[in-house]
């Protein structure tokens, strides 16, 4: 069954999401300490679970951002159901293989990427290479902020400058407050301000992410004819792909967290505060305004800012350019892998086809897999972790923060 | 670019409402913590120990009301949270917010 392989392999994209956006709400306060490592990561795993339950809207349009393989109501699009729906679970199999693979090599470098735009590229490379350029949303009807450009590109520069903003102002004007306010009540203070905003990004991020798989499952189950309803998500869908994304979160990307946390800048209680809380209210506001922003992007532009706006700090421009020229081609790499991976499954054909590129994915994250190993990343042990993670030549902090 | 000036737009309303919330609160929330500290007065150490400092109740009181009012601001964010999952949405057209339908 190729349905059955295009399910684990979504489970396994929002598995990788979790893991990948831990860092996302939790690098700040595991930094500074305000939480214990793995308090942290379970904290930010039970709210993502909790989030992926709270949302009952139907997330199954989330491919027409940037791909047309489904009408405006969701159901795909009739003329690539003539062969039974298996040519459209190719595209979205080979999609969501481009989308794991670009996060698991950007975790294996320590990067902060978005999860969203990973599987965006999957799907626009698989749908490139499956239907063609006219397959792909590029610019939106121009009725409102749509396509590859309005979803993705623009996004991708405003959100990081926009929670940026926000972090420095907050950042400078709290410090300026505080000075000379001892440190008994800022410490515990700031510490209670860290984990109340980072447990608004893990719930929102839960609500937000694990639609996204949701939709793209119930929109395989679609294609093959095991589910005809466009207004509801079959209960077990929605059950494993909130199980997924929180165990994902809960396992942690540690070499993320120690990028994002220590890796930028050197991250103060107060900052952490400024920075969370900026990012809570970007991302908030942003999904109520109907304006997509990758939490990822917004986390990393309000670390910056926090960054900035603390006097006497530095950032390390080295470190967050990385992460921007990671930003800048993860459209692009996750789409080449997606295209690679459906001229495979196209040129082998049908179910052997998709066994072959279900299989090069699992030999493909493997390696990722073995490659952390020998980097001496151990996830069960937090503080192996940070001592670990000092392979990664960005990094040149002592590993004090393990606790 | 019909994206950009959509894009444009929005922009500017997320940065307003991110600096009122995300670096308002946050700076509600400092204040609190400077009243919180006043009130708790000035310890001071002499040959006879530890002295506390003089309480000033009014510097407590006045940071727990702004921490109060911090977290209403949180509480608004899960509701937010909350009531878009379940198709409704936040209409802060009364100013204070009231919850409509999608």
């Amino acid at each position: 069954m190729i349905l059955a392989l295009v399910v684990i392999t979504a489970l396994a994209f929002d598995f990788t999401n979790g893991f990948h956006d831990t860092a996302n709400a939790m690098a700040t306060s595991i930094a500074t300490k305000a939480l214990r490592p793995k308090t942290a990561v379970a904290l930010s795993g039970v709210l993502n679970l909790v989030g992926a339950f709270l949302s009952v809207e139907v997330a199954l349009t989330v491919t027409n951002a940037v791909v047309k393989i489904q009408d405006k109501s969701g159901a795909p699009k009739a003329e690539l159901l003539a062969d039974g729906g298996s040519g459209l679970l190719l595209i979205i199999l080979a999609g969501l293989v481009g989308g794991i693979v670009w996060n698991l090599l950007t975790w294996l470098l320590g990067l902060p990427s978005s999860s969203s735009h990973a599987l965006f590229g999957g799907l626009v490379g698989a749908t490139l290479a499956g239907l063609g350029v006219a397959g792909v949303n590029w610019n939106g009807d121009g009725s409102k902020l749509d396509g590859v450009v309005g979803k993705v590109l623009l996004p991708a520069v405003i959100s990081p400058v926009i929670a940026g903003v926000v972090a420095v102002v907050g950042t400078w004007i709290i410090f300026k407050i505080t000075a000379g306010v001892a440190a008994r009540f800022t410490e515990k203070g700031f510490r209670w301000g860290q984990i109340g905003s980072a447990s608004l990004v893990s719930l929102a991020h839960g609500t937000n992410d694990a639609q996204k798989t949701m939709g793209v499952i119930t929109l395989a189950l679609i294609a093959s004819g095991h589910w005809d309803d466009l207004e509801n998500i079959p209960l077990w869908v929605k059950v494993s792909a909130a199980l997924a994304i929180a165990l994902g979160t809960y396992l942690g990307g540690w070499r993320i967290i120690r990028t994002l946390g220590k890796g930028i800048t050197d991250i103060t209680p107060p900052q952490g505060t400024a920075a969370q809380s900026g990012a809570a209210a970007v991302i908030l506001a942003s999904s109520h305004l109907g304006f997509a922003l990758s939490t990822t992007h917004v986390a990393t532009g309000s670390v910056i800012g926090s960054g900035l706006g603390r006097p006497g700090a530095t950032v390390r421009w080295a470190v967050a350019g990385r992460m921007v020229l990671a930003w800048l081609i993860t459209l692009p790499s996750a789409g080449l892998v997606g295209a690679a991976m459906w001229y495979v499954g196209d040129a082998v054909g049908g179910m052997a086809g998709a066994l072959v590129v279900f299989a090069l994915l699992v030999a493909a994250s493997g390696a990722m897999y073995l490659r952390s190993r020998s980097g001496k990343v151990d996830h069960e042990n937090v503080n192996d972790d940070w001592d670990g993670a000092a392979v990664q030549p960005v990094t040149p902090i002592p590993a004090a923060a393990a606790n | 670019m019909h994206n950009l000036d959509f894009a444009l737009t929005g922009a500017w309303q997320v940065l307003l409402a991110g600096l009122a919330l995300g670096a308002g609160l946050p700076i509600l929330f400092a204040l609190g913590i400077r009243s919180l500290a006043w009130g708790a007065g000035e310890a001071s150490v002499n040959t006879s120990g530890v002295t506390a400092g003089t309480k000033r109740p009014l510097g407590t009181a006045l940071g727990y009301a702004l921490f109060a009012v911090v977290v209403l601001g949180v509480l608004l964010g899960l509701t937010f949270i909350v009531a878009s999952g379940f198709g409704y949405k936040l209409d802060f057209s009364h100013i204070y917010p009231t919850l409509v339908e999608k």
